[in-house]
């Protein structure tokens, strides 16, 4: 993996480079222009944050530009509500419910479908990775008749279950990726020095494939979190996730509170990604 | 305590019917450094796996100390094994990667660090035990990969071109101190190479494996002097390999007729016979002098002409084509005192017929 | 499944709703697992605070059921989605062009029983008249919305809002998803040409409203009417007066030429098997008290002619015959047969 090899390999490619130097001036508009380009996909990417921000903080019930003040009666009003809260908690519940199963079935099929000679590997990755061309939306009203048919009602597991095929795929792909890499012979010097199979995956084969798996993971939280489509059928009443919830509020009230909403929820998914990267961990051995 | 392992005809057959190892049989002796040698795709390092359980052989039984060993998995075979590119733990530091296999065998933890230590000590990795893999040399990993596998103590130590990667200098140093520690631990050791020097060099008996058989299993001189195919002949060293119809002369009572006019006298232990017969001559046991006018001896000599030559410091190496137009390599010590013969020289050959071997097809 | 996760969920919410210590809420009435359930759709926002809050509770202890109340979007095609014999709503509440939807696919019974809900017999005509599915329980006046501190003198014609002062400030919606939208599209007609279905003037007219600034919720109406991003604009009286008492200078603008109402209706799916517990429902939000309350909460002018609102409420909602006939109630039957047809001029009208 991270061996010799790929310290030496990255020797001629600086090289390549060094020896591709343009002359000063270019040069010099290159990296303006470089650092132009990035300073404007930065705005694109953080300038919707930064609005639903300013709405939630903004004490006027609707958007205005100046902001007239800064308040926190939206973050009151939002954690003050039986409906929000009851959301949120629910969300995470489902959020967290979905991360567990997507990402046990994702990596042990994508163990399955790297190990395995299965027959017909491309056509099972093509089909686990199909939810992802479907628009969620369908997805959400297939499961929603095809539960009403087996007259299970719209239960909990249900909504999980939806959600852990449209996240399936991320976990599948993020965990093939790092398999595709994977030296089989670390797995054979493992067993040759005594391991189990079982000892082998779990001392040798998870700890190094755990970046992948926990990059899907944090994608399938976060894809889980944010669900609004495949909810919107399978939703109960009484158990609405807070996507759900926001969207019904929108319809009556548009206040900060939905700003509010927002800004928590992006608090929320960024502390789950941090804690997760924390305490299991990306860094141990990639950082070098 | 070091097994002994025997190979009892063992064949690995392929899903799609490549037959990858091909009845192979030899036994390995306790305490010896034993060598597969051949080039790639002849089954050597299938044959290792099947030792160390990574592969199953598709027929015959492999047994240690005299135990069919077969079907036991590979982690219940108490083998050490020392991998091509190493295959160390990126994950563990260099002692956790040596402790592992005393870890599995559920050891306490004071042991553990002992053992590593001493071992580590051994491969004179002292005082690195905290580094990551990535952070080392390539010496040093092979280093980290040998203490990994002689810490446990191996009934058998298995390597898989382990030396391949290092540069030749470093390789030749790895060589010596593998060959040391071997024999100091009196280790079965079998070691997989494609390299005839390192194979000669290193090892107590050699197999030399092609198209998934093996050809001929041999000390290092027997290899070399007494190769007993064509191809064992070829593939070790540089030799001269002649071939031609078995026929008697009015001088030579056994001789082999190699067309062109060139006759070659047989061996004296070589009886009288018909039929067609290879011979391989080393070019160092041929003698190069100015030619002569006067006639070649018959059957251990000739004229010819030096085509080109290569300059190997403590020896030189000739292409001299026959007036036969066989074309022969010699080889001859640079003595230092002579001058050397250069390209459109005129030169007699000449060598004893006890140094041609007979091989078998 | 359903039942195992129930009383979890159950304790879940009651324990987050006393954590967080709001409000009062009526005591419960803890339904046993063997009560009926009554399957039915309703309103989020306050109505939905105030039917979780007391009226909900009060129908179940009274009836000793419980109510299911799915307040998520989208209604219909979850409806739609279900078997007929065995629909996932007993009673659906929407808006009237949604129920006229329903009731094109058989999904809702088209009348209410008068025998089985004997309230019936209070309400104003419009609630069940021909152009109403089931019954409307309560209606908004659409008219139009204006600020007051701009100066605009004062508005009496629907037609004002042609006038080229109001170019910029302007306010309407995205007709092919908001019912206003759809009911301002036919008042078009009446204001321009032949009559509600007289198209071809509407959207001649159509044209002549922009610039226009047009929003999918009407609720994203109010606040560009708050903060005057918009000056005059299409909006429903409960929209302008559920911010009385906050000084907000805006107000609402009876048309002479009539508002539109905007019914909030109940039916009854024809595959419920509750049909008893569904037309008890039906009564129970027509009943006077039930009505006083919900109108006085959301600004709703209740259908019951007998609901005596307080003063303030009295003042602004259609709460007596001379007011209720200044309703024009749209022909959503008309409507949706031609929506797409419809869409599709408008979202050209708009686009260019």
């Amino acid at each position: 993996m991270q061996t010799a090899a790929s310290n030496s390999a990255s020797l001629p490619v600086a090289q390549q480079a060094a020896s591709v130097r343009t002359p000063g001036p270019i040069r010099h508009y290159g990296r303006y222009l470089y650092l132009a380009i990035n300073i404007a996909i930065l705005v694109f990417l953080l300038a919707p944050i930064a609005i639903v921000v300013v709405f939630a903080l903004n004490p006027t019930p609707f958007i205005q530009f100046p902001p007239v003040g800064v308040s926190l009666r939206w973050f009151e009003k939002f954690f003050a509500s039986r409906d929000f809260m009851h959301a949120l908690g629910f969300s995470l519940e489902v959020a967290v419910l979905t991360t567990l199963s997507a990402t046990l079935l994702g990596a042990s099929a994508a163990l399955a479908l790297a190990r395995g000679n299965l027959p017909g590997t491309r056509l099972i990755v093509a089909t686990m990775l199909s939810p992802l061309m479907l628009p969620a939306i369908l997805t959400g009203l297939a499961l929603f008749q095809t539960y009403v048919l087996l007259d299970v009602g719209r239960p909990t597991w249900g909504l999980v279950a939806g959600h852990t095929l449209v996240t399936l795929p991320y976990v599948v792909r993020t965990t093939l990726a790092v398999l595709h890499n994977f030296d089989m012979r670390l797995e054979e010097a493992a067993q040759n020095l005594g391991a189990s199979p079982v000892r082998t995956f779990f001392e040798v084969t998870l700890p190094l494939i755990k970046p992948g798996v926990l990059a899907g993971a944090i994608f399938a939280f976060i894809v889980s979190f944010d669900q609004f489509p495949v909810s919107l059928f399978l939703v109960s009443p009484g158990n609405e996730t807070l996507p759900v919830t926001l969207f019904n509020y929108l319809k009556f009230d548009l206040d900060g509170t939905i700003g509010a909403a927002s800004v928590v929820s992006i608090v929320l998914a960024f502390v789950v990604v941090i804690g997760l990267d924390r305490t299991v961990g990306l860094r141990s051995y990639v950082k070098l | 305590m070091s097994a002994s392992i025997e190979i009892a005809g063992v064949s690995k057959v392929y899903d799609g019917g490549v037959r990858a190892v091909d009845a192979v049989a030899m036994d390995i002796r306790q305490g010896e450094f034993f060598s597969l040698l051949g080039p790639s795709g002849c089954g050597k390092t299938t044959t290792l796996r099947m030792i160390a359980g990574f592969e199953t052989p598709s027929s015959g039984a492999i047994r240690v100390d005299g135990a069919d060993i077969t079907h036991v998995p590979a982690h219940k075979r108490d083998m050490g094994m020392v991998f091509q590119n190493y295959a160390l733990f990126p994950h563990r530091t260099v002692a956790e990667n040596v402790a592992f296999g005393l870890r599995m065998r559920g050891l306490d933890k004071a042991t553990i660090t002992a053992k590593v230590k001493a071992a580590l000590a051994m491969v004179e990795l002292s005082g690195l035990e905290d580094r990551r893999p990535a952070q080392l040399s390539g010496g040093q990993q092979q280093r980290v990969a040998l203490a990994r596998a002689i810490v446990i103590a191996p009934r058998v130590l298995l390597c898989d071109e382990p030396l391949g990667a290092l540069d030749k200098k470093l390789r030749q140093q790895m060589q010596f101190e593998l060959k040391q520690l071997q024999k100091k631990l009196g280790l079965t050791l079998v070691f997989v190479t494609h390299d005839q020097e390192e194979a000669l060099a290193m090892s107590d008996r050699i197999a030399v494996m092609n198209g998934g058989r093996v050809e001929q299993v041999g000390t290092p001189t027997e290899i070399y002097n007494q190769p007993t195919t064509r191809f064992v002949a070829d593939f070790i060293g540089d030799t001269n390999i002649f071939r031609g119809e078995r026929t008697t002369t009015s001088t030579v009572a056994s001789a082999l007729d190699v067309g062109k006019g060139l006759i070659l006298a047989l061996p004296p232990t070589e009886g009288q016979g018909t039929g067609v017969l290879s011979v391989a001559l080393r070019p160092e046991k041929i003698r190069l002098i100015t030619r002569t006018d006067a006639a070649t001896a018959a059957g251990s000599s000739a004229h010819g002409i030096v085509e080109n030559t290569n300059f190997l410091g403590g020896a030189v190496l000739y292409r001299v084509t026959l007036e036969s137009a066989h074309r022969v390599l010699v080889q001859q010590p640079n003595a230092g005192t002579s001058r050397l013969f250069v390209p459109g020289d005129g030169v007699t050959l000449e060598w004893t017929p006890a140094d041609l071997v007979v091989l078998k097809d | 499944m359903m039942k195992a996760l129930g009383p979890l969920s159950r304790r879940r919410f009651l324990t987050a709703g006393a954590s967080l210590g709001i409000g009062t809420i009526a005591a419960p009435y803890v339904a046993r697992a063997d009560d009926p359930t009554l399957r039915i759709t309703g309103w989020g926002g306050k109505w939905g605070e105030i039917m979780k809050a007391e009226i909900g509770p009060a129908f179940e202890s009274e009836f000793k059921c419980k109510l299911q109340i799915d307040s998520a979007f989208p209604y219909l095609p979850k409806l739609q989605a279900s078997s007929r014999s065995a629909p996932i709503y007993d009673v659906m509440h929407t808006n009237s062009n949604e129920q006229w939807a329903a009731a094109e696919m058989g999904l809702v019974e088209p009348k209410i029983d008068p025998k089985q809900v004997p309230n019936l017999a209070d309400v104003y005509p419009y609630a069940v008249s021909d152009k109403i599915v089931g019954v409307s329980i309560f209606t908004s006046a659409i008219g139009l919305g204006m600020r007051t501190d701009k100066g605009y003198g004062s508005v009496n014609s629907w037609k004002e809002l042609w006038d080229a002062k109001y170019n910029g400030v302007r306010g309407g919606y995205v007709i092919p998803v908001n019912s206003l939208g759809q009911a301002f599209l036919m008042m078009c007609g009446t204001l321009f040409g032949k009559g509600q279905t007289d198209l071809d003037a509407a959207y001649a007219a159509l044209e002549k409203l922009k610039p226009i600034k047009i929003v999918d919720f009407t609720g994203a109406m109010e606040k560009m009417l708050l903060s005057g991003e918009v000056g005059l604009c299409v909006i429903h009286d409960s929209g302008i007066y559920r911010y009385d008492g906050q000084n907000q200078p805006t107000d609402f603008v009876s048309p002479s030429e009539g508002v539109l109402s905007l019914e909030q209706v109940l039916t009854i799916t024809p595959g419920s098997k509750m049909k008893e517990l569904a037309n008890a429902y039906v009564n129970y939000m027509l009943r006077p008290e039930v009505q006083k309350r919900l109108a006085e909460t959301v600004w709703y002018s209740p259908a019951n002619k007998k609901v005596k609102l307080d003063a303030k409420y009295d003042a602004k909602l259609l709460t007596t015959p001379e007011k209720v006939s200044k309703l024009i109630q749209v022909d959503w039957k008309w409507y949706n047969e031609r929506k797409d047809e419809i869409d599709q001029r408008v979202n050209r009208i708009f686009r260019a």
